[in-house]
């Protein structure tokens, strides 16, 4: 049993490959972030989804239907978008009945006037009545049900908006950054407020949104996507713990994973510009040695060589960043904050990255498994 | 040293600012503020007052006779022609404009195909000269030789003197002007429908508007609201000065069947130089535009929602 | 690849009834065209006998045009044409550029008033002060001249309403920028204000060389001497008093008259619907 499920998805735009046979399933009630850089496909995706847009190649099946050929209209998923799409010229309440009226009653009695007056017209617009009050008691906007949407606030628009799409009860229920508009401070407010819902409604949901936070924060599961391909689907904490590819590693976590080129030496030891790193690795040739800010610490004996260029102070941490005092690589190492004072802009010190924490790619970006190595072998090569 | 000068300058400027800025506004807008009162203010208020009087180029004396113009308008069968004319040739040219605009605009928009050479060939009369287009629907019109009448003598249908009769004369100068609006109409419609967010027809098609019809009814024809509004406006006033076709193919005739008030107030003042007279003409003319104007906005906006 | 032909086929196919609906509609419109230039390269006993065949059987195009050319001095009238719209034109954008400037930007008593009197002018149809206008321009013997074609149209109150309307959008801080950089108004109007303006320059330059290329109603009333005639007006003359029914002629000059602005559209297609959407929705 799915919620949503999506095969081989490939779509092009002219020349441009959009998606490269993407793959994709949400279980019933499953929250499902797609994130990625702007360009990377995934609002072509949920567009896909919704049926705004017809894939070259690929089946979507809603709640086990297969839906591929079918439009929107046809299909029962509810869209929040971007820059919330109202009808300028309905009220909050007008705009949430729009999905009803236009599934429950037939043309004739949707005619104005004389619609009105037709057999069980009444009673279905009752009925949708009821509904839309019910969905604006759940979102708190009871009082707000009849200003059109010149008359709201950002926040209130976005509230109708889910309100519009929360009201017909859907199977999928598809979020194209529904947040981007909001500033600040109601963002983080709202996104727990996204979750709570989706919790009571219980659909399956796709949330499309370049910003990691909002991915990692909300997501049951996050799908990372990099130009037309999903690099990997997983809970939160392996997106970010385990990364299947360098590029998921680069495009979670801020500031960014520290990269390093390194080298396999005689028995698969990695190192890097001559630091054995305590990884070791069945490929050869160059690899790449990558480590979370977090886990790169100044140590007092091993480590890399480094020059202080620039220090943030964030408060609770403190941001160093440094040059490899050899290759130039810039590494940055977030430290406890109340280390303040032991550091200087230009000072000479040694970083030393934790090694079970550390993630070894090869040079394509795939991820590479690694051994660890017994500590001695951690010990420098040169001096 | 350089410092000390900006400050200074930033001082003196923060301090001068209100009066400098008053002078410089006047100094600014003087020019068309005396081209203005010269050209248009001046002349508007004369024409007012000139219709109190009984003036007429090349008399040396007139003297001020109060509302006996507008009391002689009333009773003036050469007037209430034109109006009446004017009234119908209105009715006819502005829904009918409006109507053809609207449809050339949907069709054109509903897919690319074809879209910049049919959008040139509807414009095309827009900023053709619009005498000499006259001349062309002249030879069209013609009641033997013209292509219009041959092609109905070939389907066996009757052969109207268009331009010649009094039944049909007003009606054609008013096909022709259909013809000249509705493709000033079809692109303002058309830039009244290109502001309309594309995200919204998609959230009428998630909503289940499944028809064409039912988006046209959702989505476009709401938020063409104020862009119909701006064009009914524009389309009446376009239509109720008419004077070109009128002067260039029937003066009016015959027997003042297709003359037109502008054109009334031209041969009035200007042919028959009764200056007073055609003053009068020319402010019920104003008020008529103005009512109309007035009327129409309220009427509209009534029923436009805007966001 | 067959897969993409069939699509593309189609995708025509459905919309076939589109496309023949909007060429069936697009040849009426063009009909007058058609006909006009048919008729101007036919001899005169062609348009008498065969209304309906398009193409000539006798090639009379240089009688027609030669007659045209010897008979009416039209490059004259075309060059009337141009002067009279340049000048509008140019005294317009002086005009009004400023104005807009400062209505749009600067803080001074009497704005609020001035702004209501462009409103008002916005309401009065050009045809309403023409008769006071030609009274004056009669008592000043300005009769029969460039001023008395150009003066009246000297001032746009239309084209303060757009330029205001426009001006306003520009950033506040760039006109600040320009004042600290140590410009006083007029500079700023020309160096910053003006070089911003262009899009709604020429949308508005092009409104107003359409109309006043067009009009009839104005030197109708103020010229009577051929050799200032506009283009409009010399049609006009040249249909009634001279060509009669000598259609191949009259349909010459109409087609020589039309043709600069004809091209001009035909070149800068865009621009011209651009520029008449922007005045025209902005009015």
């Amino acid at each position: 049993m799915t919620g949503i499920s999506v095969e081989n998805i490939a779509k092009r735009f002219g020349d441009v490959a959009a998606l490269k046979g993407v793959a994709l399933d949400v279980a019933p009630g499953e929250f499902v972030s797609l994130v990625g850089p702007s360009g990377c496909g995934k609002t072509t995706l949920m567009r896909i989804i919704a049926g705004l847009e017809m894939p070259d190649a690929g089946t979507v099946r809603i709640a086990e239907r297969d839906v591929t050929g079918l439009r929107a209209a046809d299909r029962d998923v509810a869209m929040v978008f971007q820059s919330y799409a109202l009808y300028p010229h309905l009220t909050a309440r007008q705009n949430m009945a729009v999905p009803l009226v236009m599934r429950r009653l037939n043309g004739w009695q949707r005619i104005p006037f004389l619609g009105a007056r037709l057999p069980g017209t009444r009673n279905i617009v009752a009925n949708i009545a009821d509904e839309i009050l019910r969905t604006a008691q759940m979102l708190s906007i009871e009082a707000l049900l009849d200003r059109r949407p010149g008359q709201l606030s950002g926040g209130q628009r976005q509230r109708v908006a889910l309100g519009r799409a929360i009201v017909r009860r859907p199977k999928a229920f598809l979020l194209d950054e529904p947040l981007s508009n909001l500033d600040a401070s109601l963002r983080v407010q709202t996104r727990k407020e996204i979750v709570e819902l989706h919790r009571r409604v219980g659909a399956s949901t796709v949330y499309v949104t370049h910003d990691q936070t909002e991915a990692m924060t909300m997501s049951d599961r996050v799908a990372v996507m990099m130009a037309g391909e999903i690099l990997q689907i997983d809970p939160p904490e392996r997106i970010y713990g385990d990364p299947a590819d360098l590029r998921v590693a680069a495009f979670v976590g801020s500031p960014s994973i520290n990269v390093f080129d390194a080298s396999v030496e005689t028995g698969g030891r990695v190192a890097v510009d001559g630091y054995a790193t305590g990884l070791a690795t069945r490929a050869s040739g160059r690899v790449v040695f990558a480590v979370r800010p977090e886990d790169l610490a100044p140590d007092q004996r091993v480590g890399m060589p480094a020059r202080v260029e620039h220090i943030e102070f964030l408060g609770e941490s403190l941001l160093l960043h440094a040059r490899h005092a050899r290759t130039g690589t810039a590494m940055i190492a977030r430290l406890d904050g109340r280390e303040r004072g032991a550091f200087a802009v230009g000072h000479d010190l040694l970083l030393r990255p934790d090694t079970a924490r550390a993630f070894l790619f090869e040079s394509g970006g795939k991820r590479l498994r690694a051994e660890r190595m017994a500590q001695s072998a951690a010990e420098p090569v040169h001096g | 040293m350089a410092d000390a000068a900006i400050h200074r300058v930033a001082a003196t400027a923060a301090v001068r600012a209100p009066i400098g800025e008053a002078a410089a506004a006047w100094l600014l807008t003087a020019p068309a503020i005396v081209a203005f009162v010269l050209m248009l203010l001046v002349p508007t208020i004369a024409v007012c007052l000139l219709a109190l009087t009984d003036f007429e180029l090349g008399v040396p004396t007139f003297q001020f006779v109060g509302l006996d113009n507008f009391a002689e308008l009333m009773r003036d069968r050469n007037f209430a022609i034109p109006v009446r004319n004017t009234a119908f040739f209105v009715a006819l040219v502005a829904p009918l404009s409006i109507l053809m605009g609207l449809v050339l605009a949907l069709l054109i928009e509903a897919n690319p195909r074809g879209r910049t050479f049919f959008r040139a060939a509807f414009f095309l009369p827009v900023v053709s000269l619009m005498v000499a287009m006259a001349t062309a629907w002249q030879y069209l019109l013609h009641p033997t030789i013209g292509p219009v009448n041959a092609i109905l003598r070939d389907l066996g249908l009757a052969t109207p003197n268009w331009l010649g009769s009094s039944e049909w004369a007003l009606i054609s100068i008013g096909l022709i002007s259909i013809w000249e609006n509705a493709g000033f109409n079809m692109v303002l419609i058309m830039a009244g429908l290109t502001a309309i967010p594309r995200e919204l027809y998609a959230a009428a098609e998630i909503d289940g508007a499944r028809s064409a019809w039912a988006r046209l009814r959702l989505v476009t024809w709401p938020l063409l609201g104020p862009t119909m509004l701006f064009v009914v406006l524009i389309t009446t006033i376009r239509a109720i000065r008419t004077f070109d076709t009128v002067a260039a193919l029937t003066q009016g005739g015959p027997n003042k069947a297709s003359e037109l008030i502008v054109y009334t107030i031209y041969r009035e003042g200007f042919t028959y130089l009764r200056m007073g007279y055609a003053s009068a003409m020319t402010v019920v003319f104003l008020a008529v535009v103005l009512g109309l104007m007035a009327l129409q906005t309220r009427l509209i906006e009534r029923r436009t929602h805007y966001g | 690849m067959d897969d993409r032909i069939s699509k593309t086929l189609k995708s025509w196919l459905r919309d076939t009834p589109r496309l023949a609906l909007l060429a069936a509609l697009a040849v009426v419109f063009l009909l007058p065209y058609a006909w006009m230039l048919a008729v101007s390269v036919k001899p005169k006993s062609e348009v008498f006998s065969a209304a309906l065949s398009l193409w000539p059987a006798t090639w009379h195009a240089a009688e027609n045009y030669g007659q045209v050319l010897r008979e009416v001095p039209v490059l004259r009238y075309l060059w009337n044409g141009a002067v009279v719209c340049a000048l509008i034109l140019a005294f317009q954008l002086a005009f009004a550029l400023p104005a807009g400037y400062a209505l749009a930007k600067l803080r001074f008593r009497g704005s609020r008033t001035l702004f209501a009197f462009v409103m008002l002018g916005l309401l009065v149809p050009a045809h309403v002060p023409a008769i006071a206008l030609y009274i004056a321009f009669a008592n000043a013997k300005l009769l029969n001249t460039y001023t008395a074609l150009v003066a009246p149209f000297t001032i746009s109150v239309f084209a303060i309403f757009l330029f205001r309307q426009f001006f306003k959008a520009l950033p506040d801080d760039l006109i600040n920028a320009a004042r600290i950089d140590g410009m006083n108004e007029a500079s700023i109007v020309w160096r910053v204000a003006v070089p911003n303006a262009w899009p709604a320059a020429t949308a508005f330059a092009i409104f107003s060389v359409v109309a006043h290329w067009s009009d009839l109603f104005w030197p109708l009333i103020v010229i009577t001497k051929g050799d200032l005639y506009t283009p409009a007006l010399g049609v006009l003359r040249f249909h009634s008093q001279e060509a009669g029914d000598d259609y191949g002629a009259l349909m010459a000059a109409a087609t020589l008259t039309m043709a600069p602005l004809v091209a001009a559209f035909l070149v800068a297609q865009r621009r011209f619907i651009e520029g008449i959407t922007m005045t025209g929705i902005k009015g």
